[in-house]
């Protein structure tokens, strides 16, 4: 293990994935910034940019995009309560208050200490969890696989938010059908390619991660123009305050970034839970544990309240990275856009990437430390600058963020096809943005969908084509167990609601 | 129309479903699949099921979410200025091969940058022209990445 370690720090800190670190953050900081556009976004653009590079370089770029874009998604959550990503939402709610209060300054260093602190508590955590989860997970068969997939899926439906879990489940659906267009890999059969070449090699993922995130993103600020607000000119102008945090309110906050990280980084290791349920419940965690004069400045500019939700999401994206580092299964969309990355480097994710290629494993690990720092150090004084750039006009940037979306895939598949395609499929996730329908789950679905039935195929070989295998292998049973729990949680919730609603209203007619 | 958007996507799906099961039928079989427990056709005959079922389940509960109509959600959205994007971008594709990258992404932003409201051709082109040559430089001549000259330069014997 120290070996790899060794190897993975040589990697890190060479010059040029220091280079990479530091452009990744300052791009993903700049992207995550601009309200629509969140990490997905963020990762997906950079894609097309790393294919010629070494695996460790293009993993090391797209985690500095990662954490930039969740550091700039405060930034904007905080300056112009327009959160650029959903796991900073629960910033704006006391970040949001502190800047009109004219401390915008304060309420970033306290976002960027936080957010430090939370991504390097959980980088340690991963360093431990990675590497036994990746040898325990070498005894994992197909079976096990398949069931893990399976409650990654159920997961992501799940915390998909209230009253949306049906829907999230059609969205993994449509995600799978998607997924099984094109050539079937075992048995060399066309499926849904409607006799045309272009489909026989499937819809790109990366295609679709551009389409259905980028472009459609950037059409819906077209389609829906947010109105910029007098604190948004403001900040534009670099008018951000002191940033200087006192002793007294560090000590009040170390306690809720050490808490916030913990729960966190055990939040982002979840299946389909990630940044934004870390960041939400930090934050009612924070409130229930203050007394009851704190709690009435939740929502008011409380320095607690903003710590708790910034150090979760962060330490909540190094989580996210154990399952897709020791299992190949990305936990949320953002981890399945970098899988995605990984397969196209020729490089497969799982436990035996922690053997094959410790150096793209531990590199990664170590790249998200010095991420942090440099998010810390660099980003920290720029800021001011920085958000001088939401003062761009949009009718100048949206065009060149569609034109980068193009190209990206353009350049890769040298095919125009696939930029009318883009086109369908954006106009496509537009119409689901506009009925609420989430995305996220669709992209992790057409991930996990080659790997999920290939999986089934060879389980089901294994066992003479009998679906015992799923009971009959503890881990697998164990696995499923927790799936029928996450499925049954919502229904008996929904039966006891119905309960309640019916003792209200008999209640009501008594009385 | 009453229908709330929810109910409008969940009938979507269900549609989609229908659409889906039946092209599945028409995946060819190898022989002897027939005695297989997994053929090419297994995975999207369930997942035509699962979504069927799911999409019914979300069409006959009662309503879970906002309950917003989708004729309201349509309602009052800048719809010309996206659409004229959109089919810009259709150009643009059809563009690429016959003008090659250059010149088809200067009139794409050109174009772009106008539709979405700014009118002052010194900004318009001082932001199209140095994005598009600027990019251009940096894949072709710093990344070394081939983009095909245009169709028309080459039939002109410009740049071949």
């Amino acid at each position: 293990m120290l070996d790899g370690i060794l190897q993975g720090l040589s990697t890190a800190v060479s010059p040029v994935n220091l280079l990479m670190v530091f452009v990744g953050c300052f791009a993903g900081t700049f992207i995550g910034m601009l309200p629509g556009l969140g990490p997905i976004s963020a990762i997906a653009l950079m894609i097309p940019i790393t294919y010629g590079f070494d695996p460790s370089t293009g993993m090391i770029l797209m985690a500095g995009v990662y954490y930039g874009a969740i550091f700039g998604g405060s930034t904007s959550s905080i300056l112009i309560n327009a959160p650029g990503v959903a796991g900073t939402v629960a910033t704006s709610f006391d970040g949001y208050p502190l800047a009109k209060q004219g401390h915008a300054g304060k309420a970033l260093a306290i976002a960027a200490y936080s957010s430090f602190s939370g991504g390097t508590i959980a980088a340690i955590f991963l360093l431990i969890a990675a590497p036994a989860l990746a040898s325990v997970s070498l005894s994992f068969q197909s079976a096990d696989y398949f069931a893990l997939m399976v409650l990654g899926l159920t997961a992501v439906s799940a915390f998909a938010g209230k009253g949306k879990f049906l829907i999230a489940v059609l969205m993994t659906l449509l995600g799978l059908m998607l997924s099984t267009i094109g050539i079937d890999e075992t048995a060399g059969l066309q499926r849904f390619t409607f006799g045309s070449l272009d489909l026989m090699d499937g819809i790109s993922f990366l295609l679709l991660a551009m389409a259905t995130f980028a472009l459609s993103e950037a059409l819906m600020v077209i389609l829906k123009p947010a109105a910029r607000s007098k604190e948004a000119e403001e900040a534009t102008r670099g008018k951000l305050g002191s940033m200087k945090v006192t002793k007294d309110e560090i000590k009040d906050i170390a306690p809720v970034v050490a808490r916030s990280s913990v729960l966190g980084f055990f939040i982002g290791v979840l299946p389909g839970a990630g940044a934004t349920i870390a960041s939400f419940l930090a934050y009612g965690m924070e409130r229930n544990f203050a007394s009851a004069k704190e709690k009435l400045k939740f929502g008011k500019g409380s320095l607690r309240g903003l710590a708790a939700p910034e150090t979760a999401n962060n330490a909540a994206c190094s989580g996210s990275f154990v399952p897709l580092l020791t299992l190949g299964i990305p936990g949320s969309g953002t981890t399945a856009v970098m899988l995605g990355a990984l397969i196209s480097y020729g490089v497969q994710p799982g436990p035996r990437l922690f053997v094959e290629n410790p150096a793209v494993f531990w590199s990664v690990i170590i790249s998200m430390y010095i991420g942090n720092i440099i998010l810390l150090v660099l980003n920290l004084p720029l800021i001011p600058y920085i958000a001088r750039l939401l003062a761009l006009p949009k009718q100048l940037l949206t065009p060149l963020i569609l034109f980068f979306s193009l190209v990206g895939v353009y350049l890769v598949s040298n095919n125009t096809f696939d930029i009318h395609i883009m086109v369908f499929v954006a106009a496509i996730a537009i119409f689901f943005r506009l009925i609420d329908f989430p995305l996220a789950p669709m992209l992790l679905g057409f991930i996990l969908g080659g790997m999920m039935e290939e999986n089934l195929r060879r389980a089901l070989n294994i066992n003479n084509g009998e679906l015992s295998f799923l009971w009959e292998r503890p881990i697998t049973a164990g696995i499923l167990a927790i799936t029928l729990l996450i499925l049954l949680a919502p229904l008996v919730k929904n039966i006891r609601d119905l309960r309640n609603q019916k003792a209200s209203t008999a209640n009501d007619g008594e009385g | 129309m009453t229908l709330s958007k929810e109910k409008l996507g969940a009938l979507c799906f269900f549609v989609l479903a229908i659409a889906y099961g039946l092209q599945a039928q028409q995946i060819k079989l190898l022989p002897g699949d027939q005695f297989e427990a997994f053929t090419a056709r297994t995975m999207p005959y369930a997942l035509a099921w699962l979504t069927g079922l799911v999409s019914f389940l979300v069409l006959i509960l009662p309503q879970k979410g906002s309950g917003e109509t989708f004729s309201k959600v349509f309602k009052g959205l800048n719809w010309a200025p996206t659409i004229v994007m959109m089919i810009l971008m259709i150009l643009y594709g059809l563009a690429l091969t016959p003008l090659g990258f250059l010149l088809s992404t200067v009139l794409f932003l050109v174009a772009g940058i106008y539709t979405l409201g700014e009118k002052r051709w010194k900004i318009i082109l001082l932001t199209a022209v140095p994005s598009a040559v600027g990019f251009w430089f940096i894949l072709v001549k710093l990344l070394n990445v081939y983009l095909a000259p245009g169709e028309i330069f080459l039939a002109l014997n410009i740049g071949a």
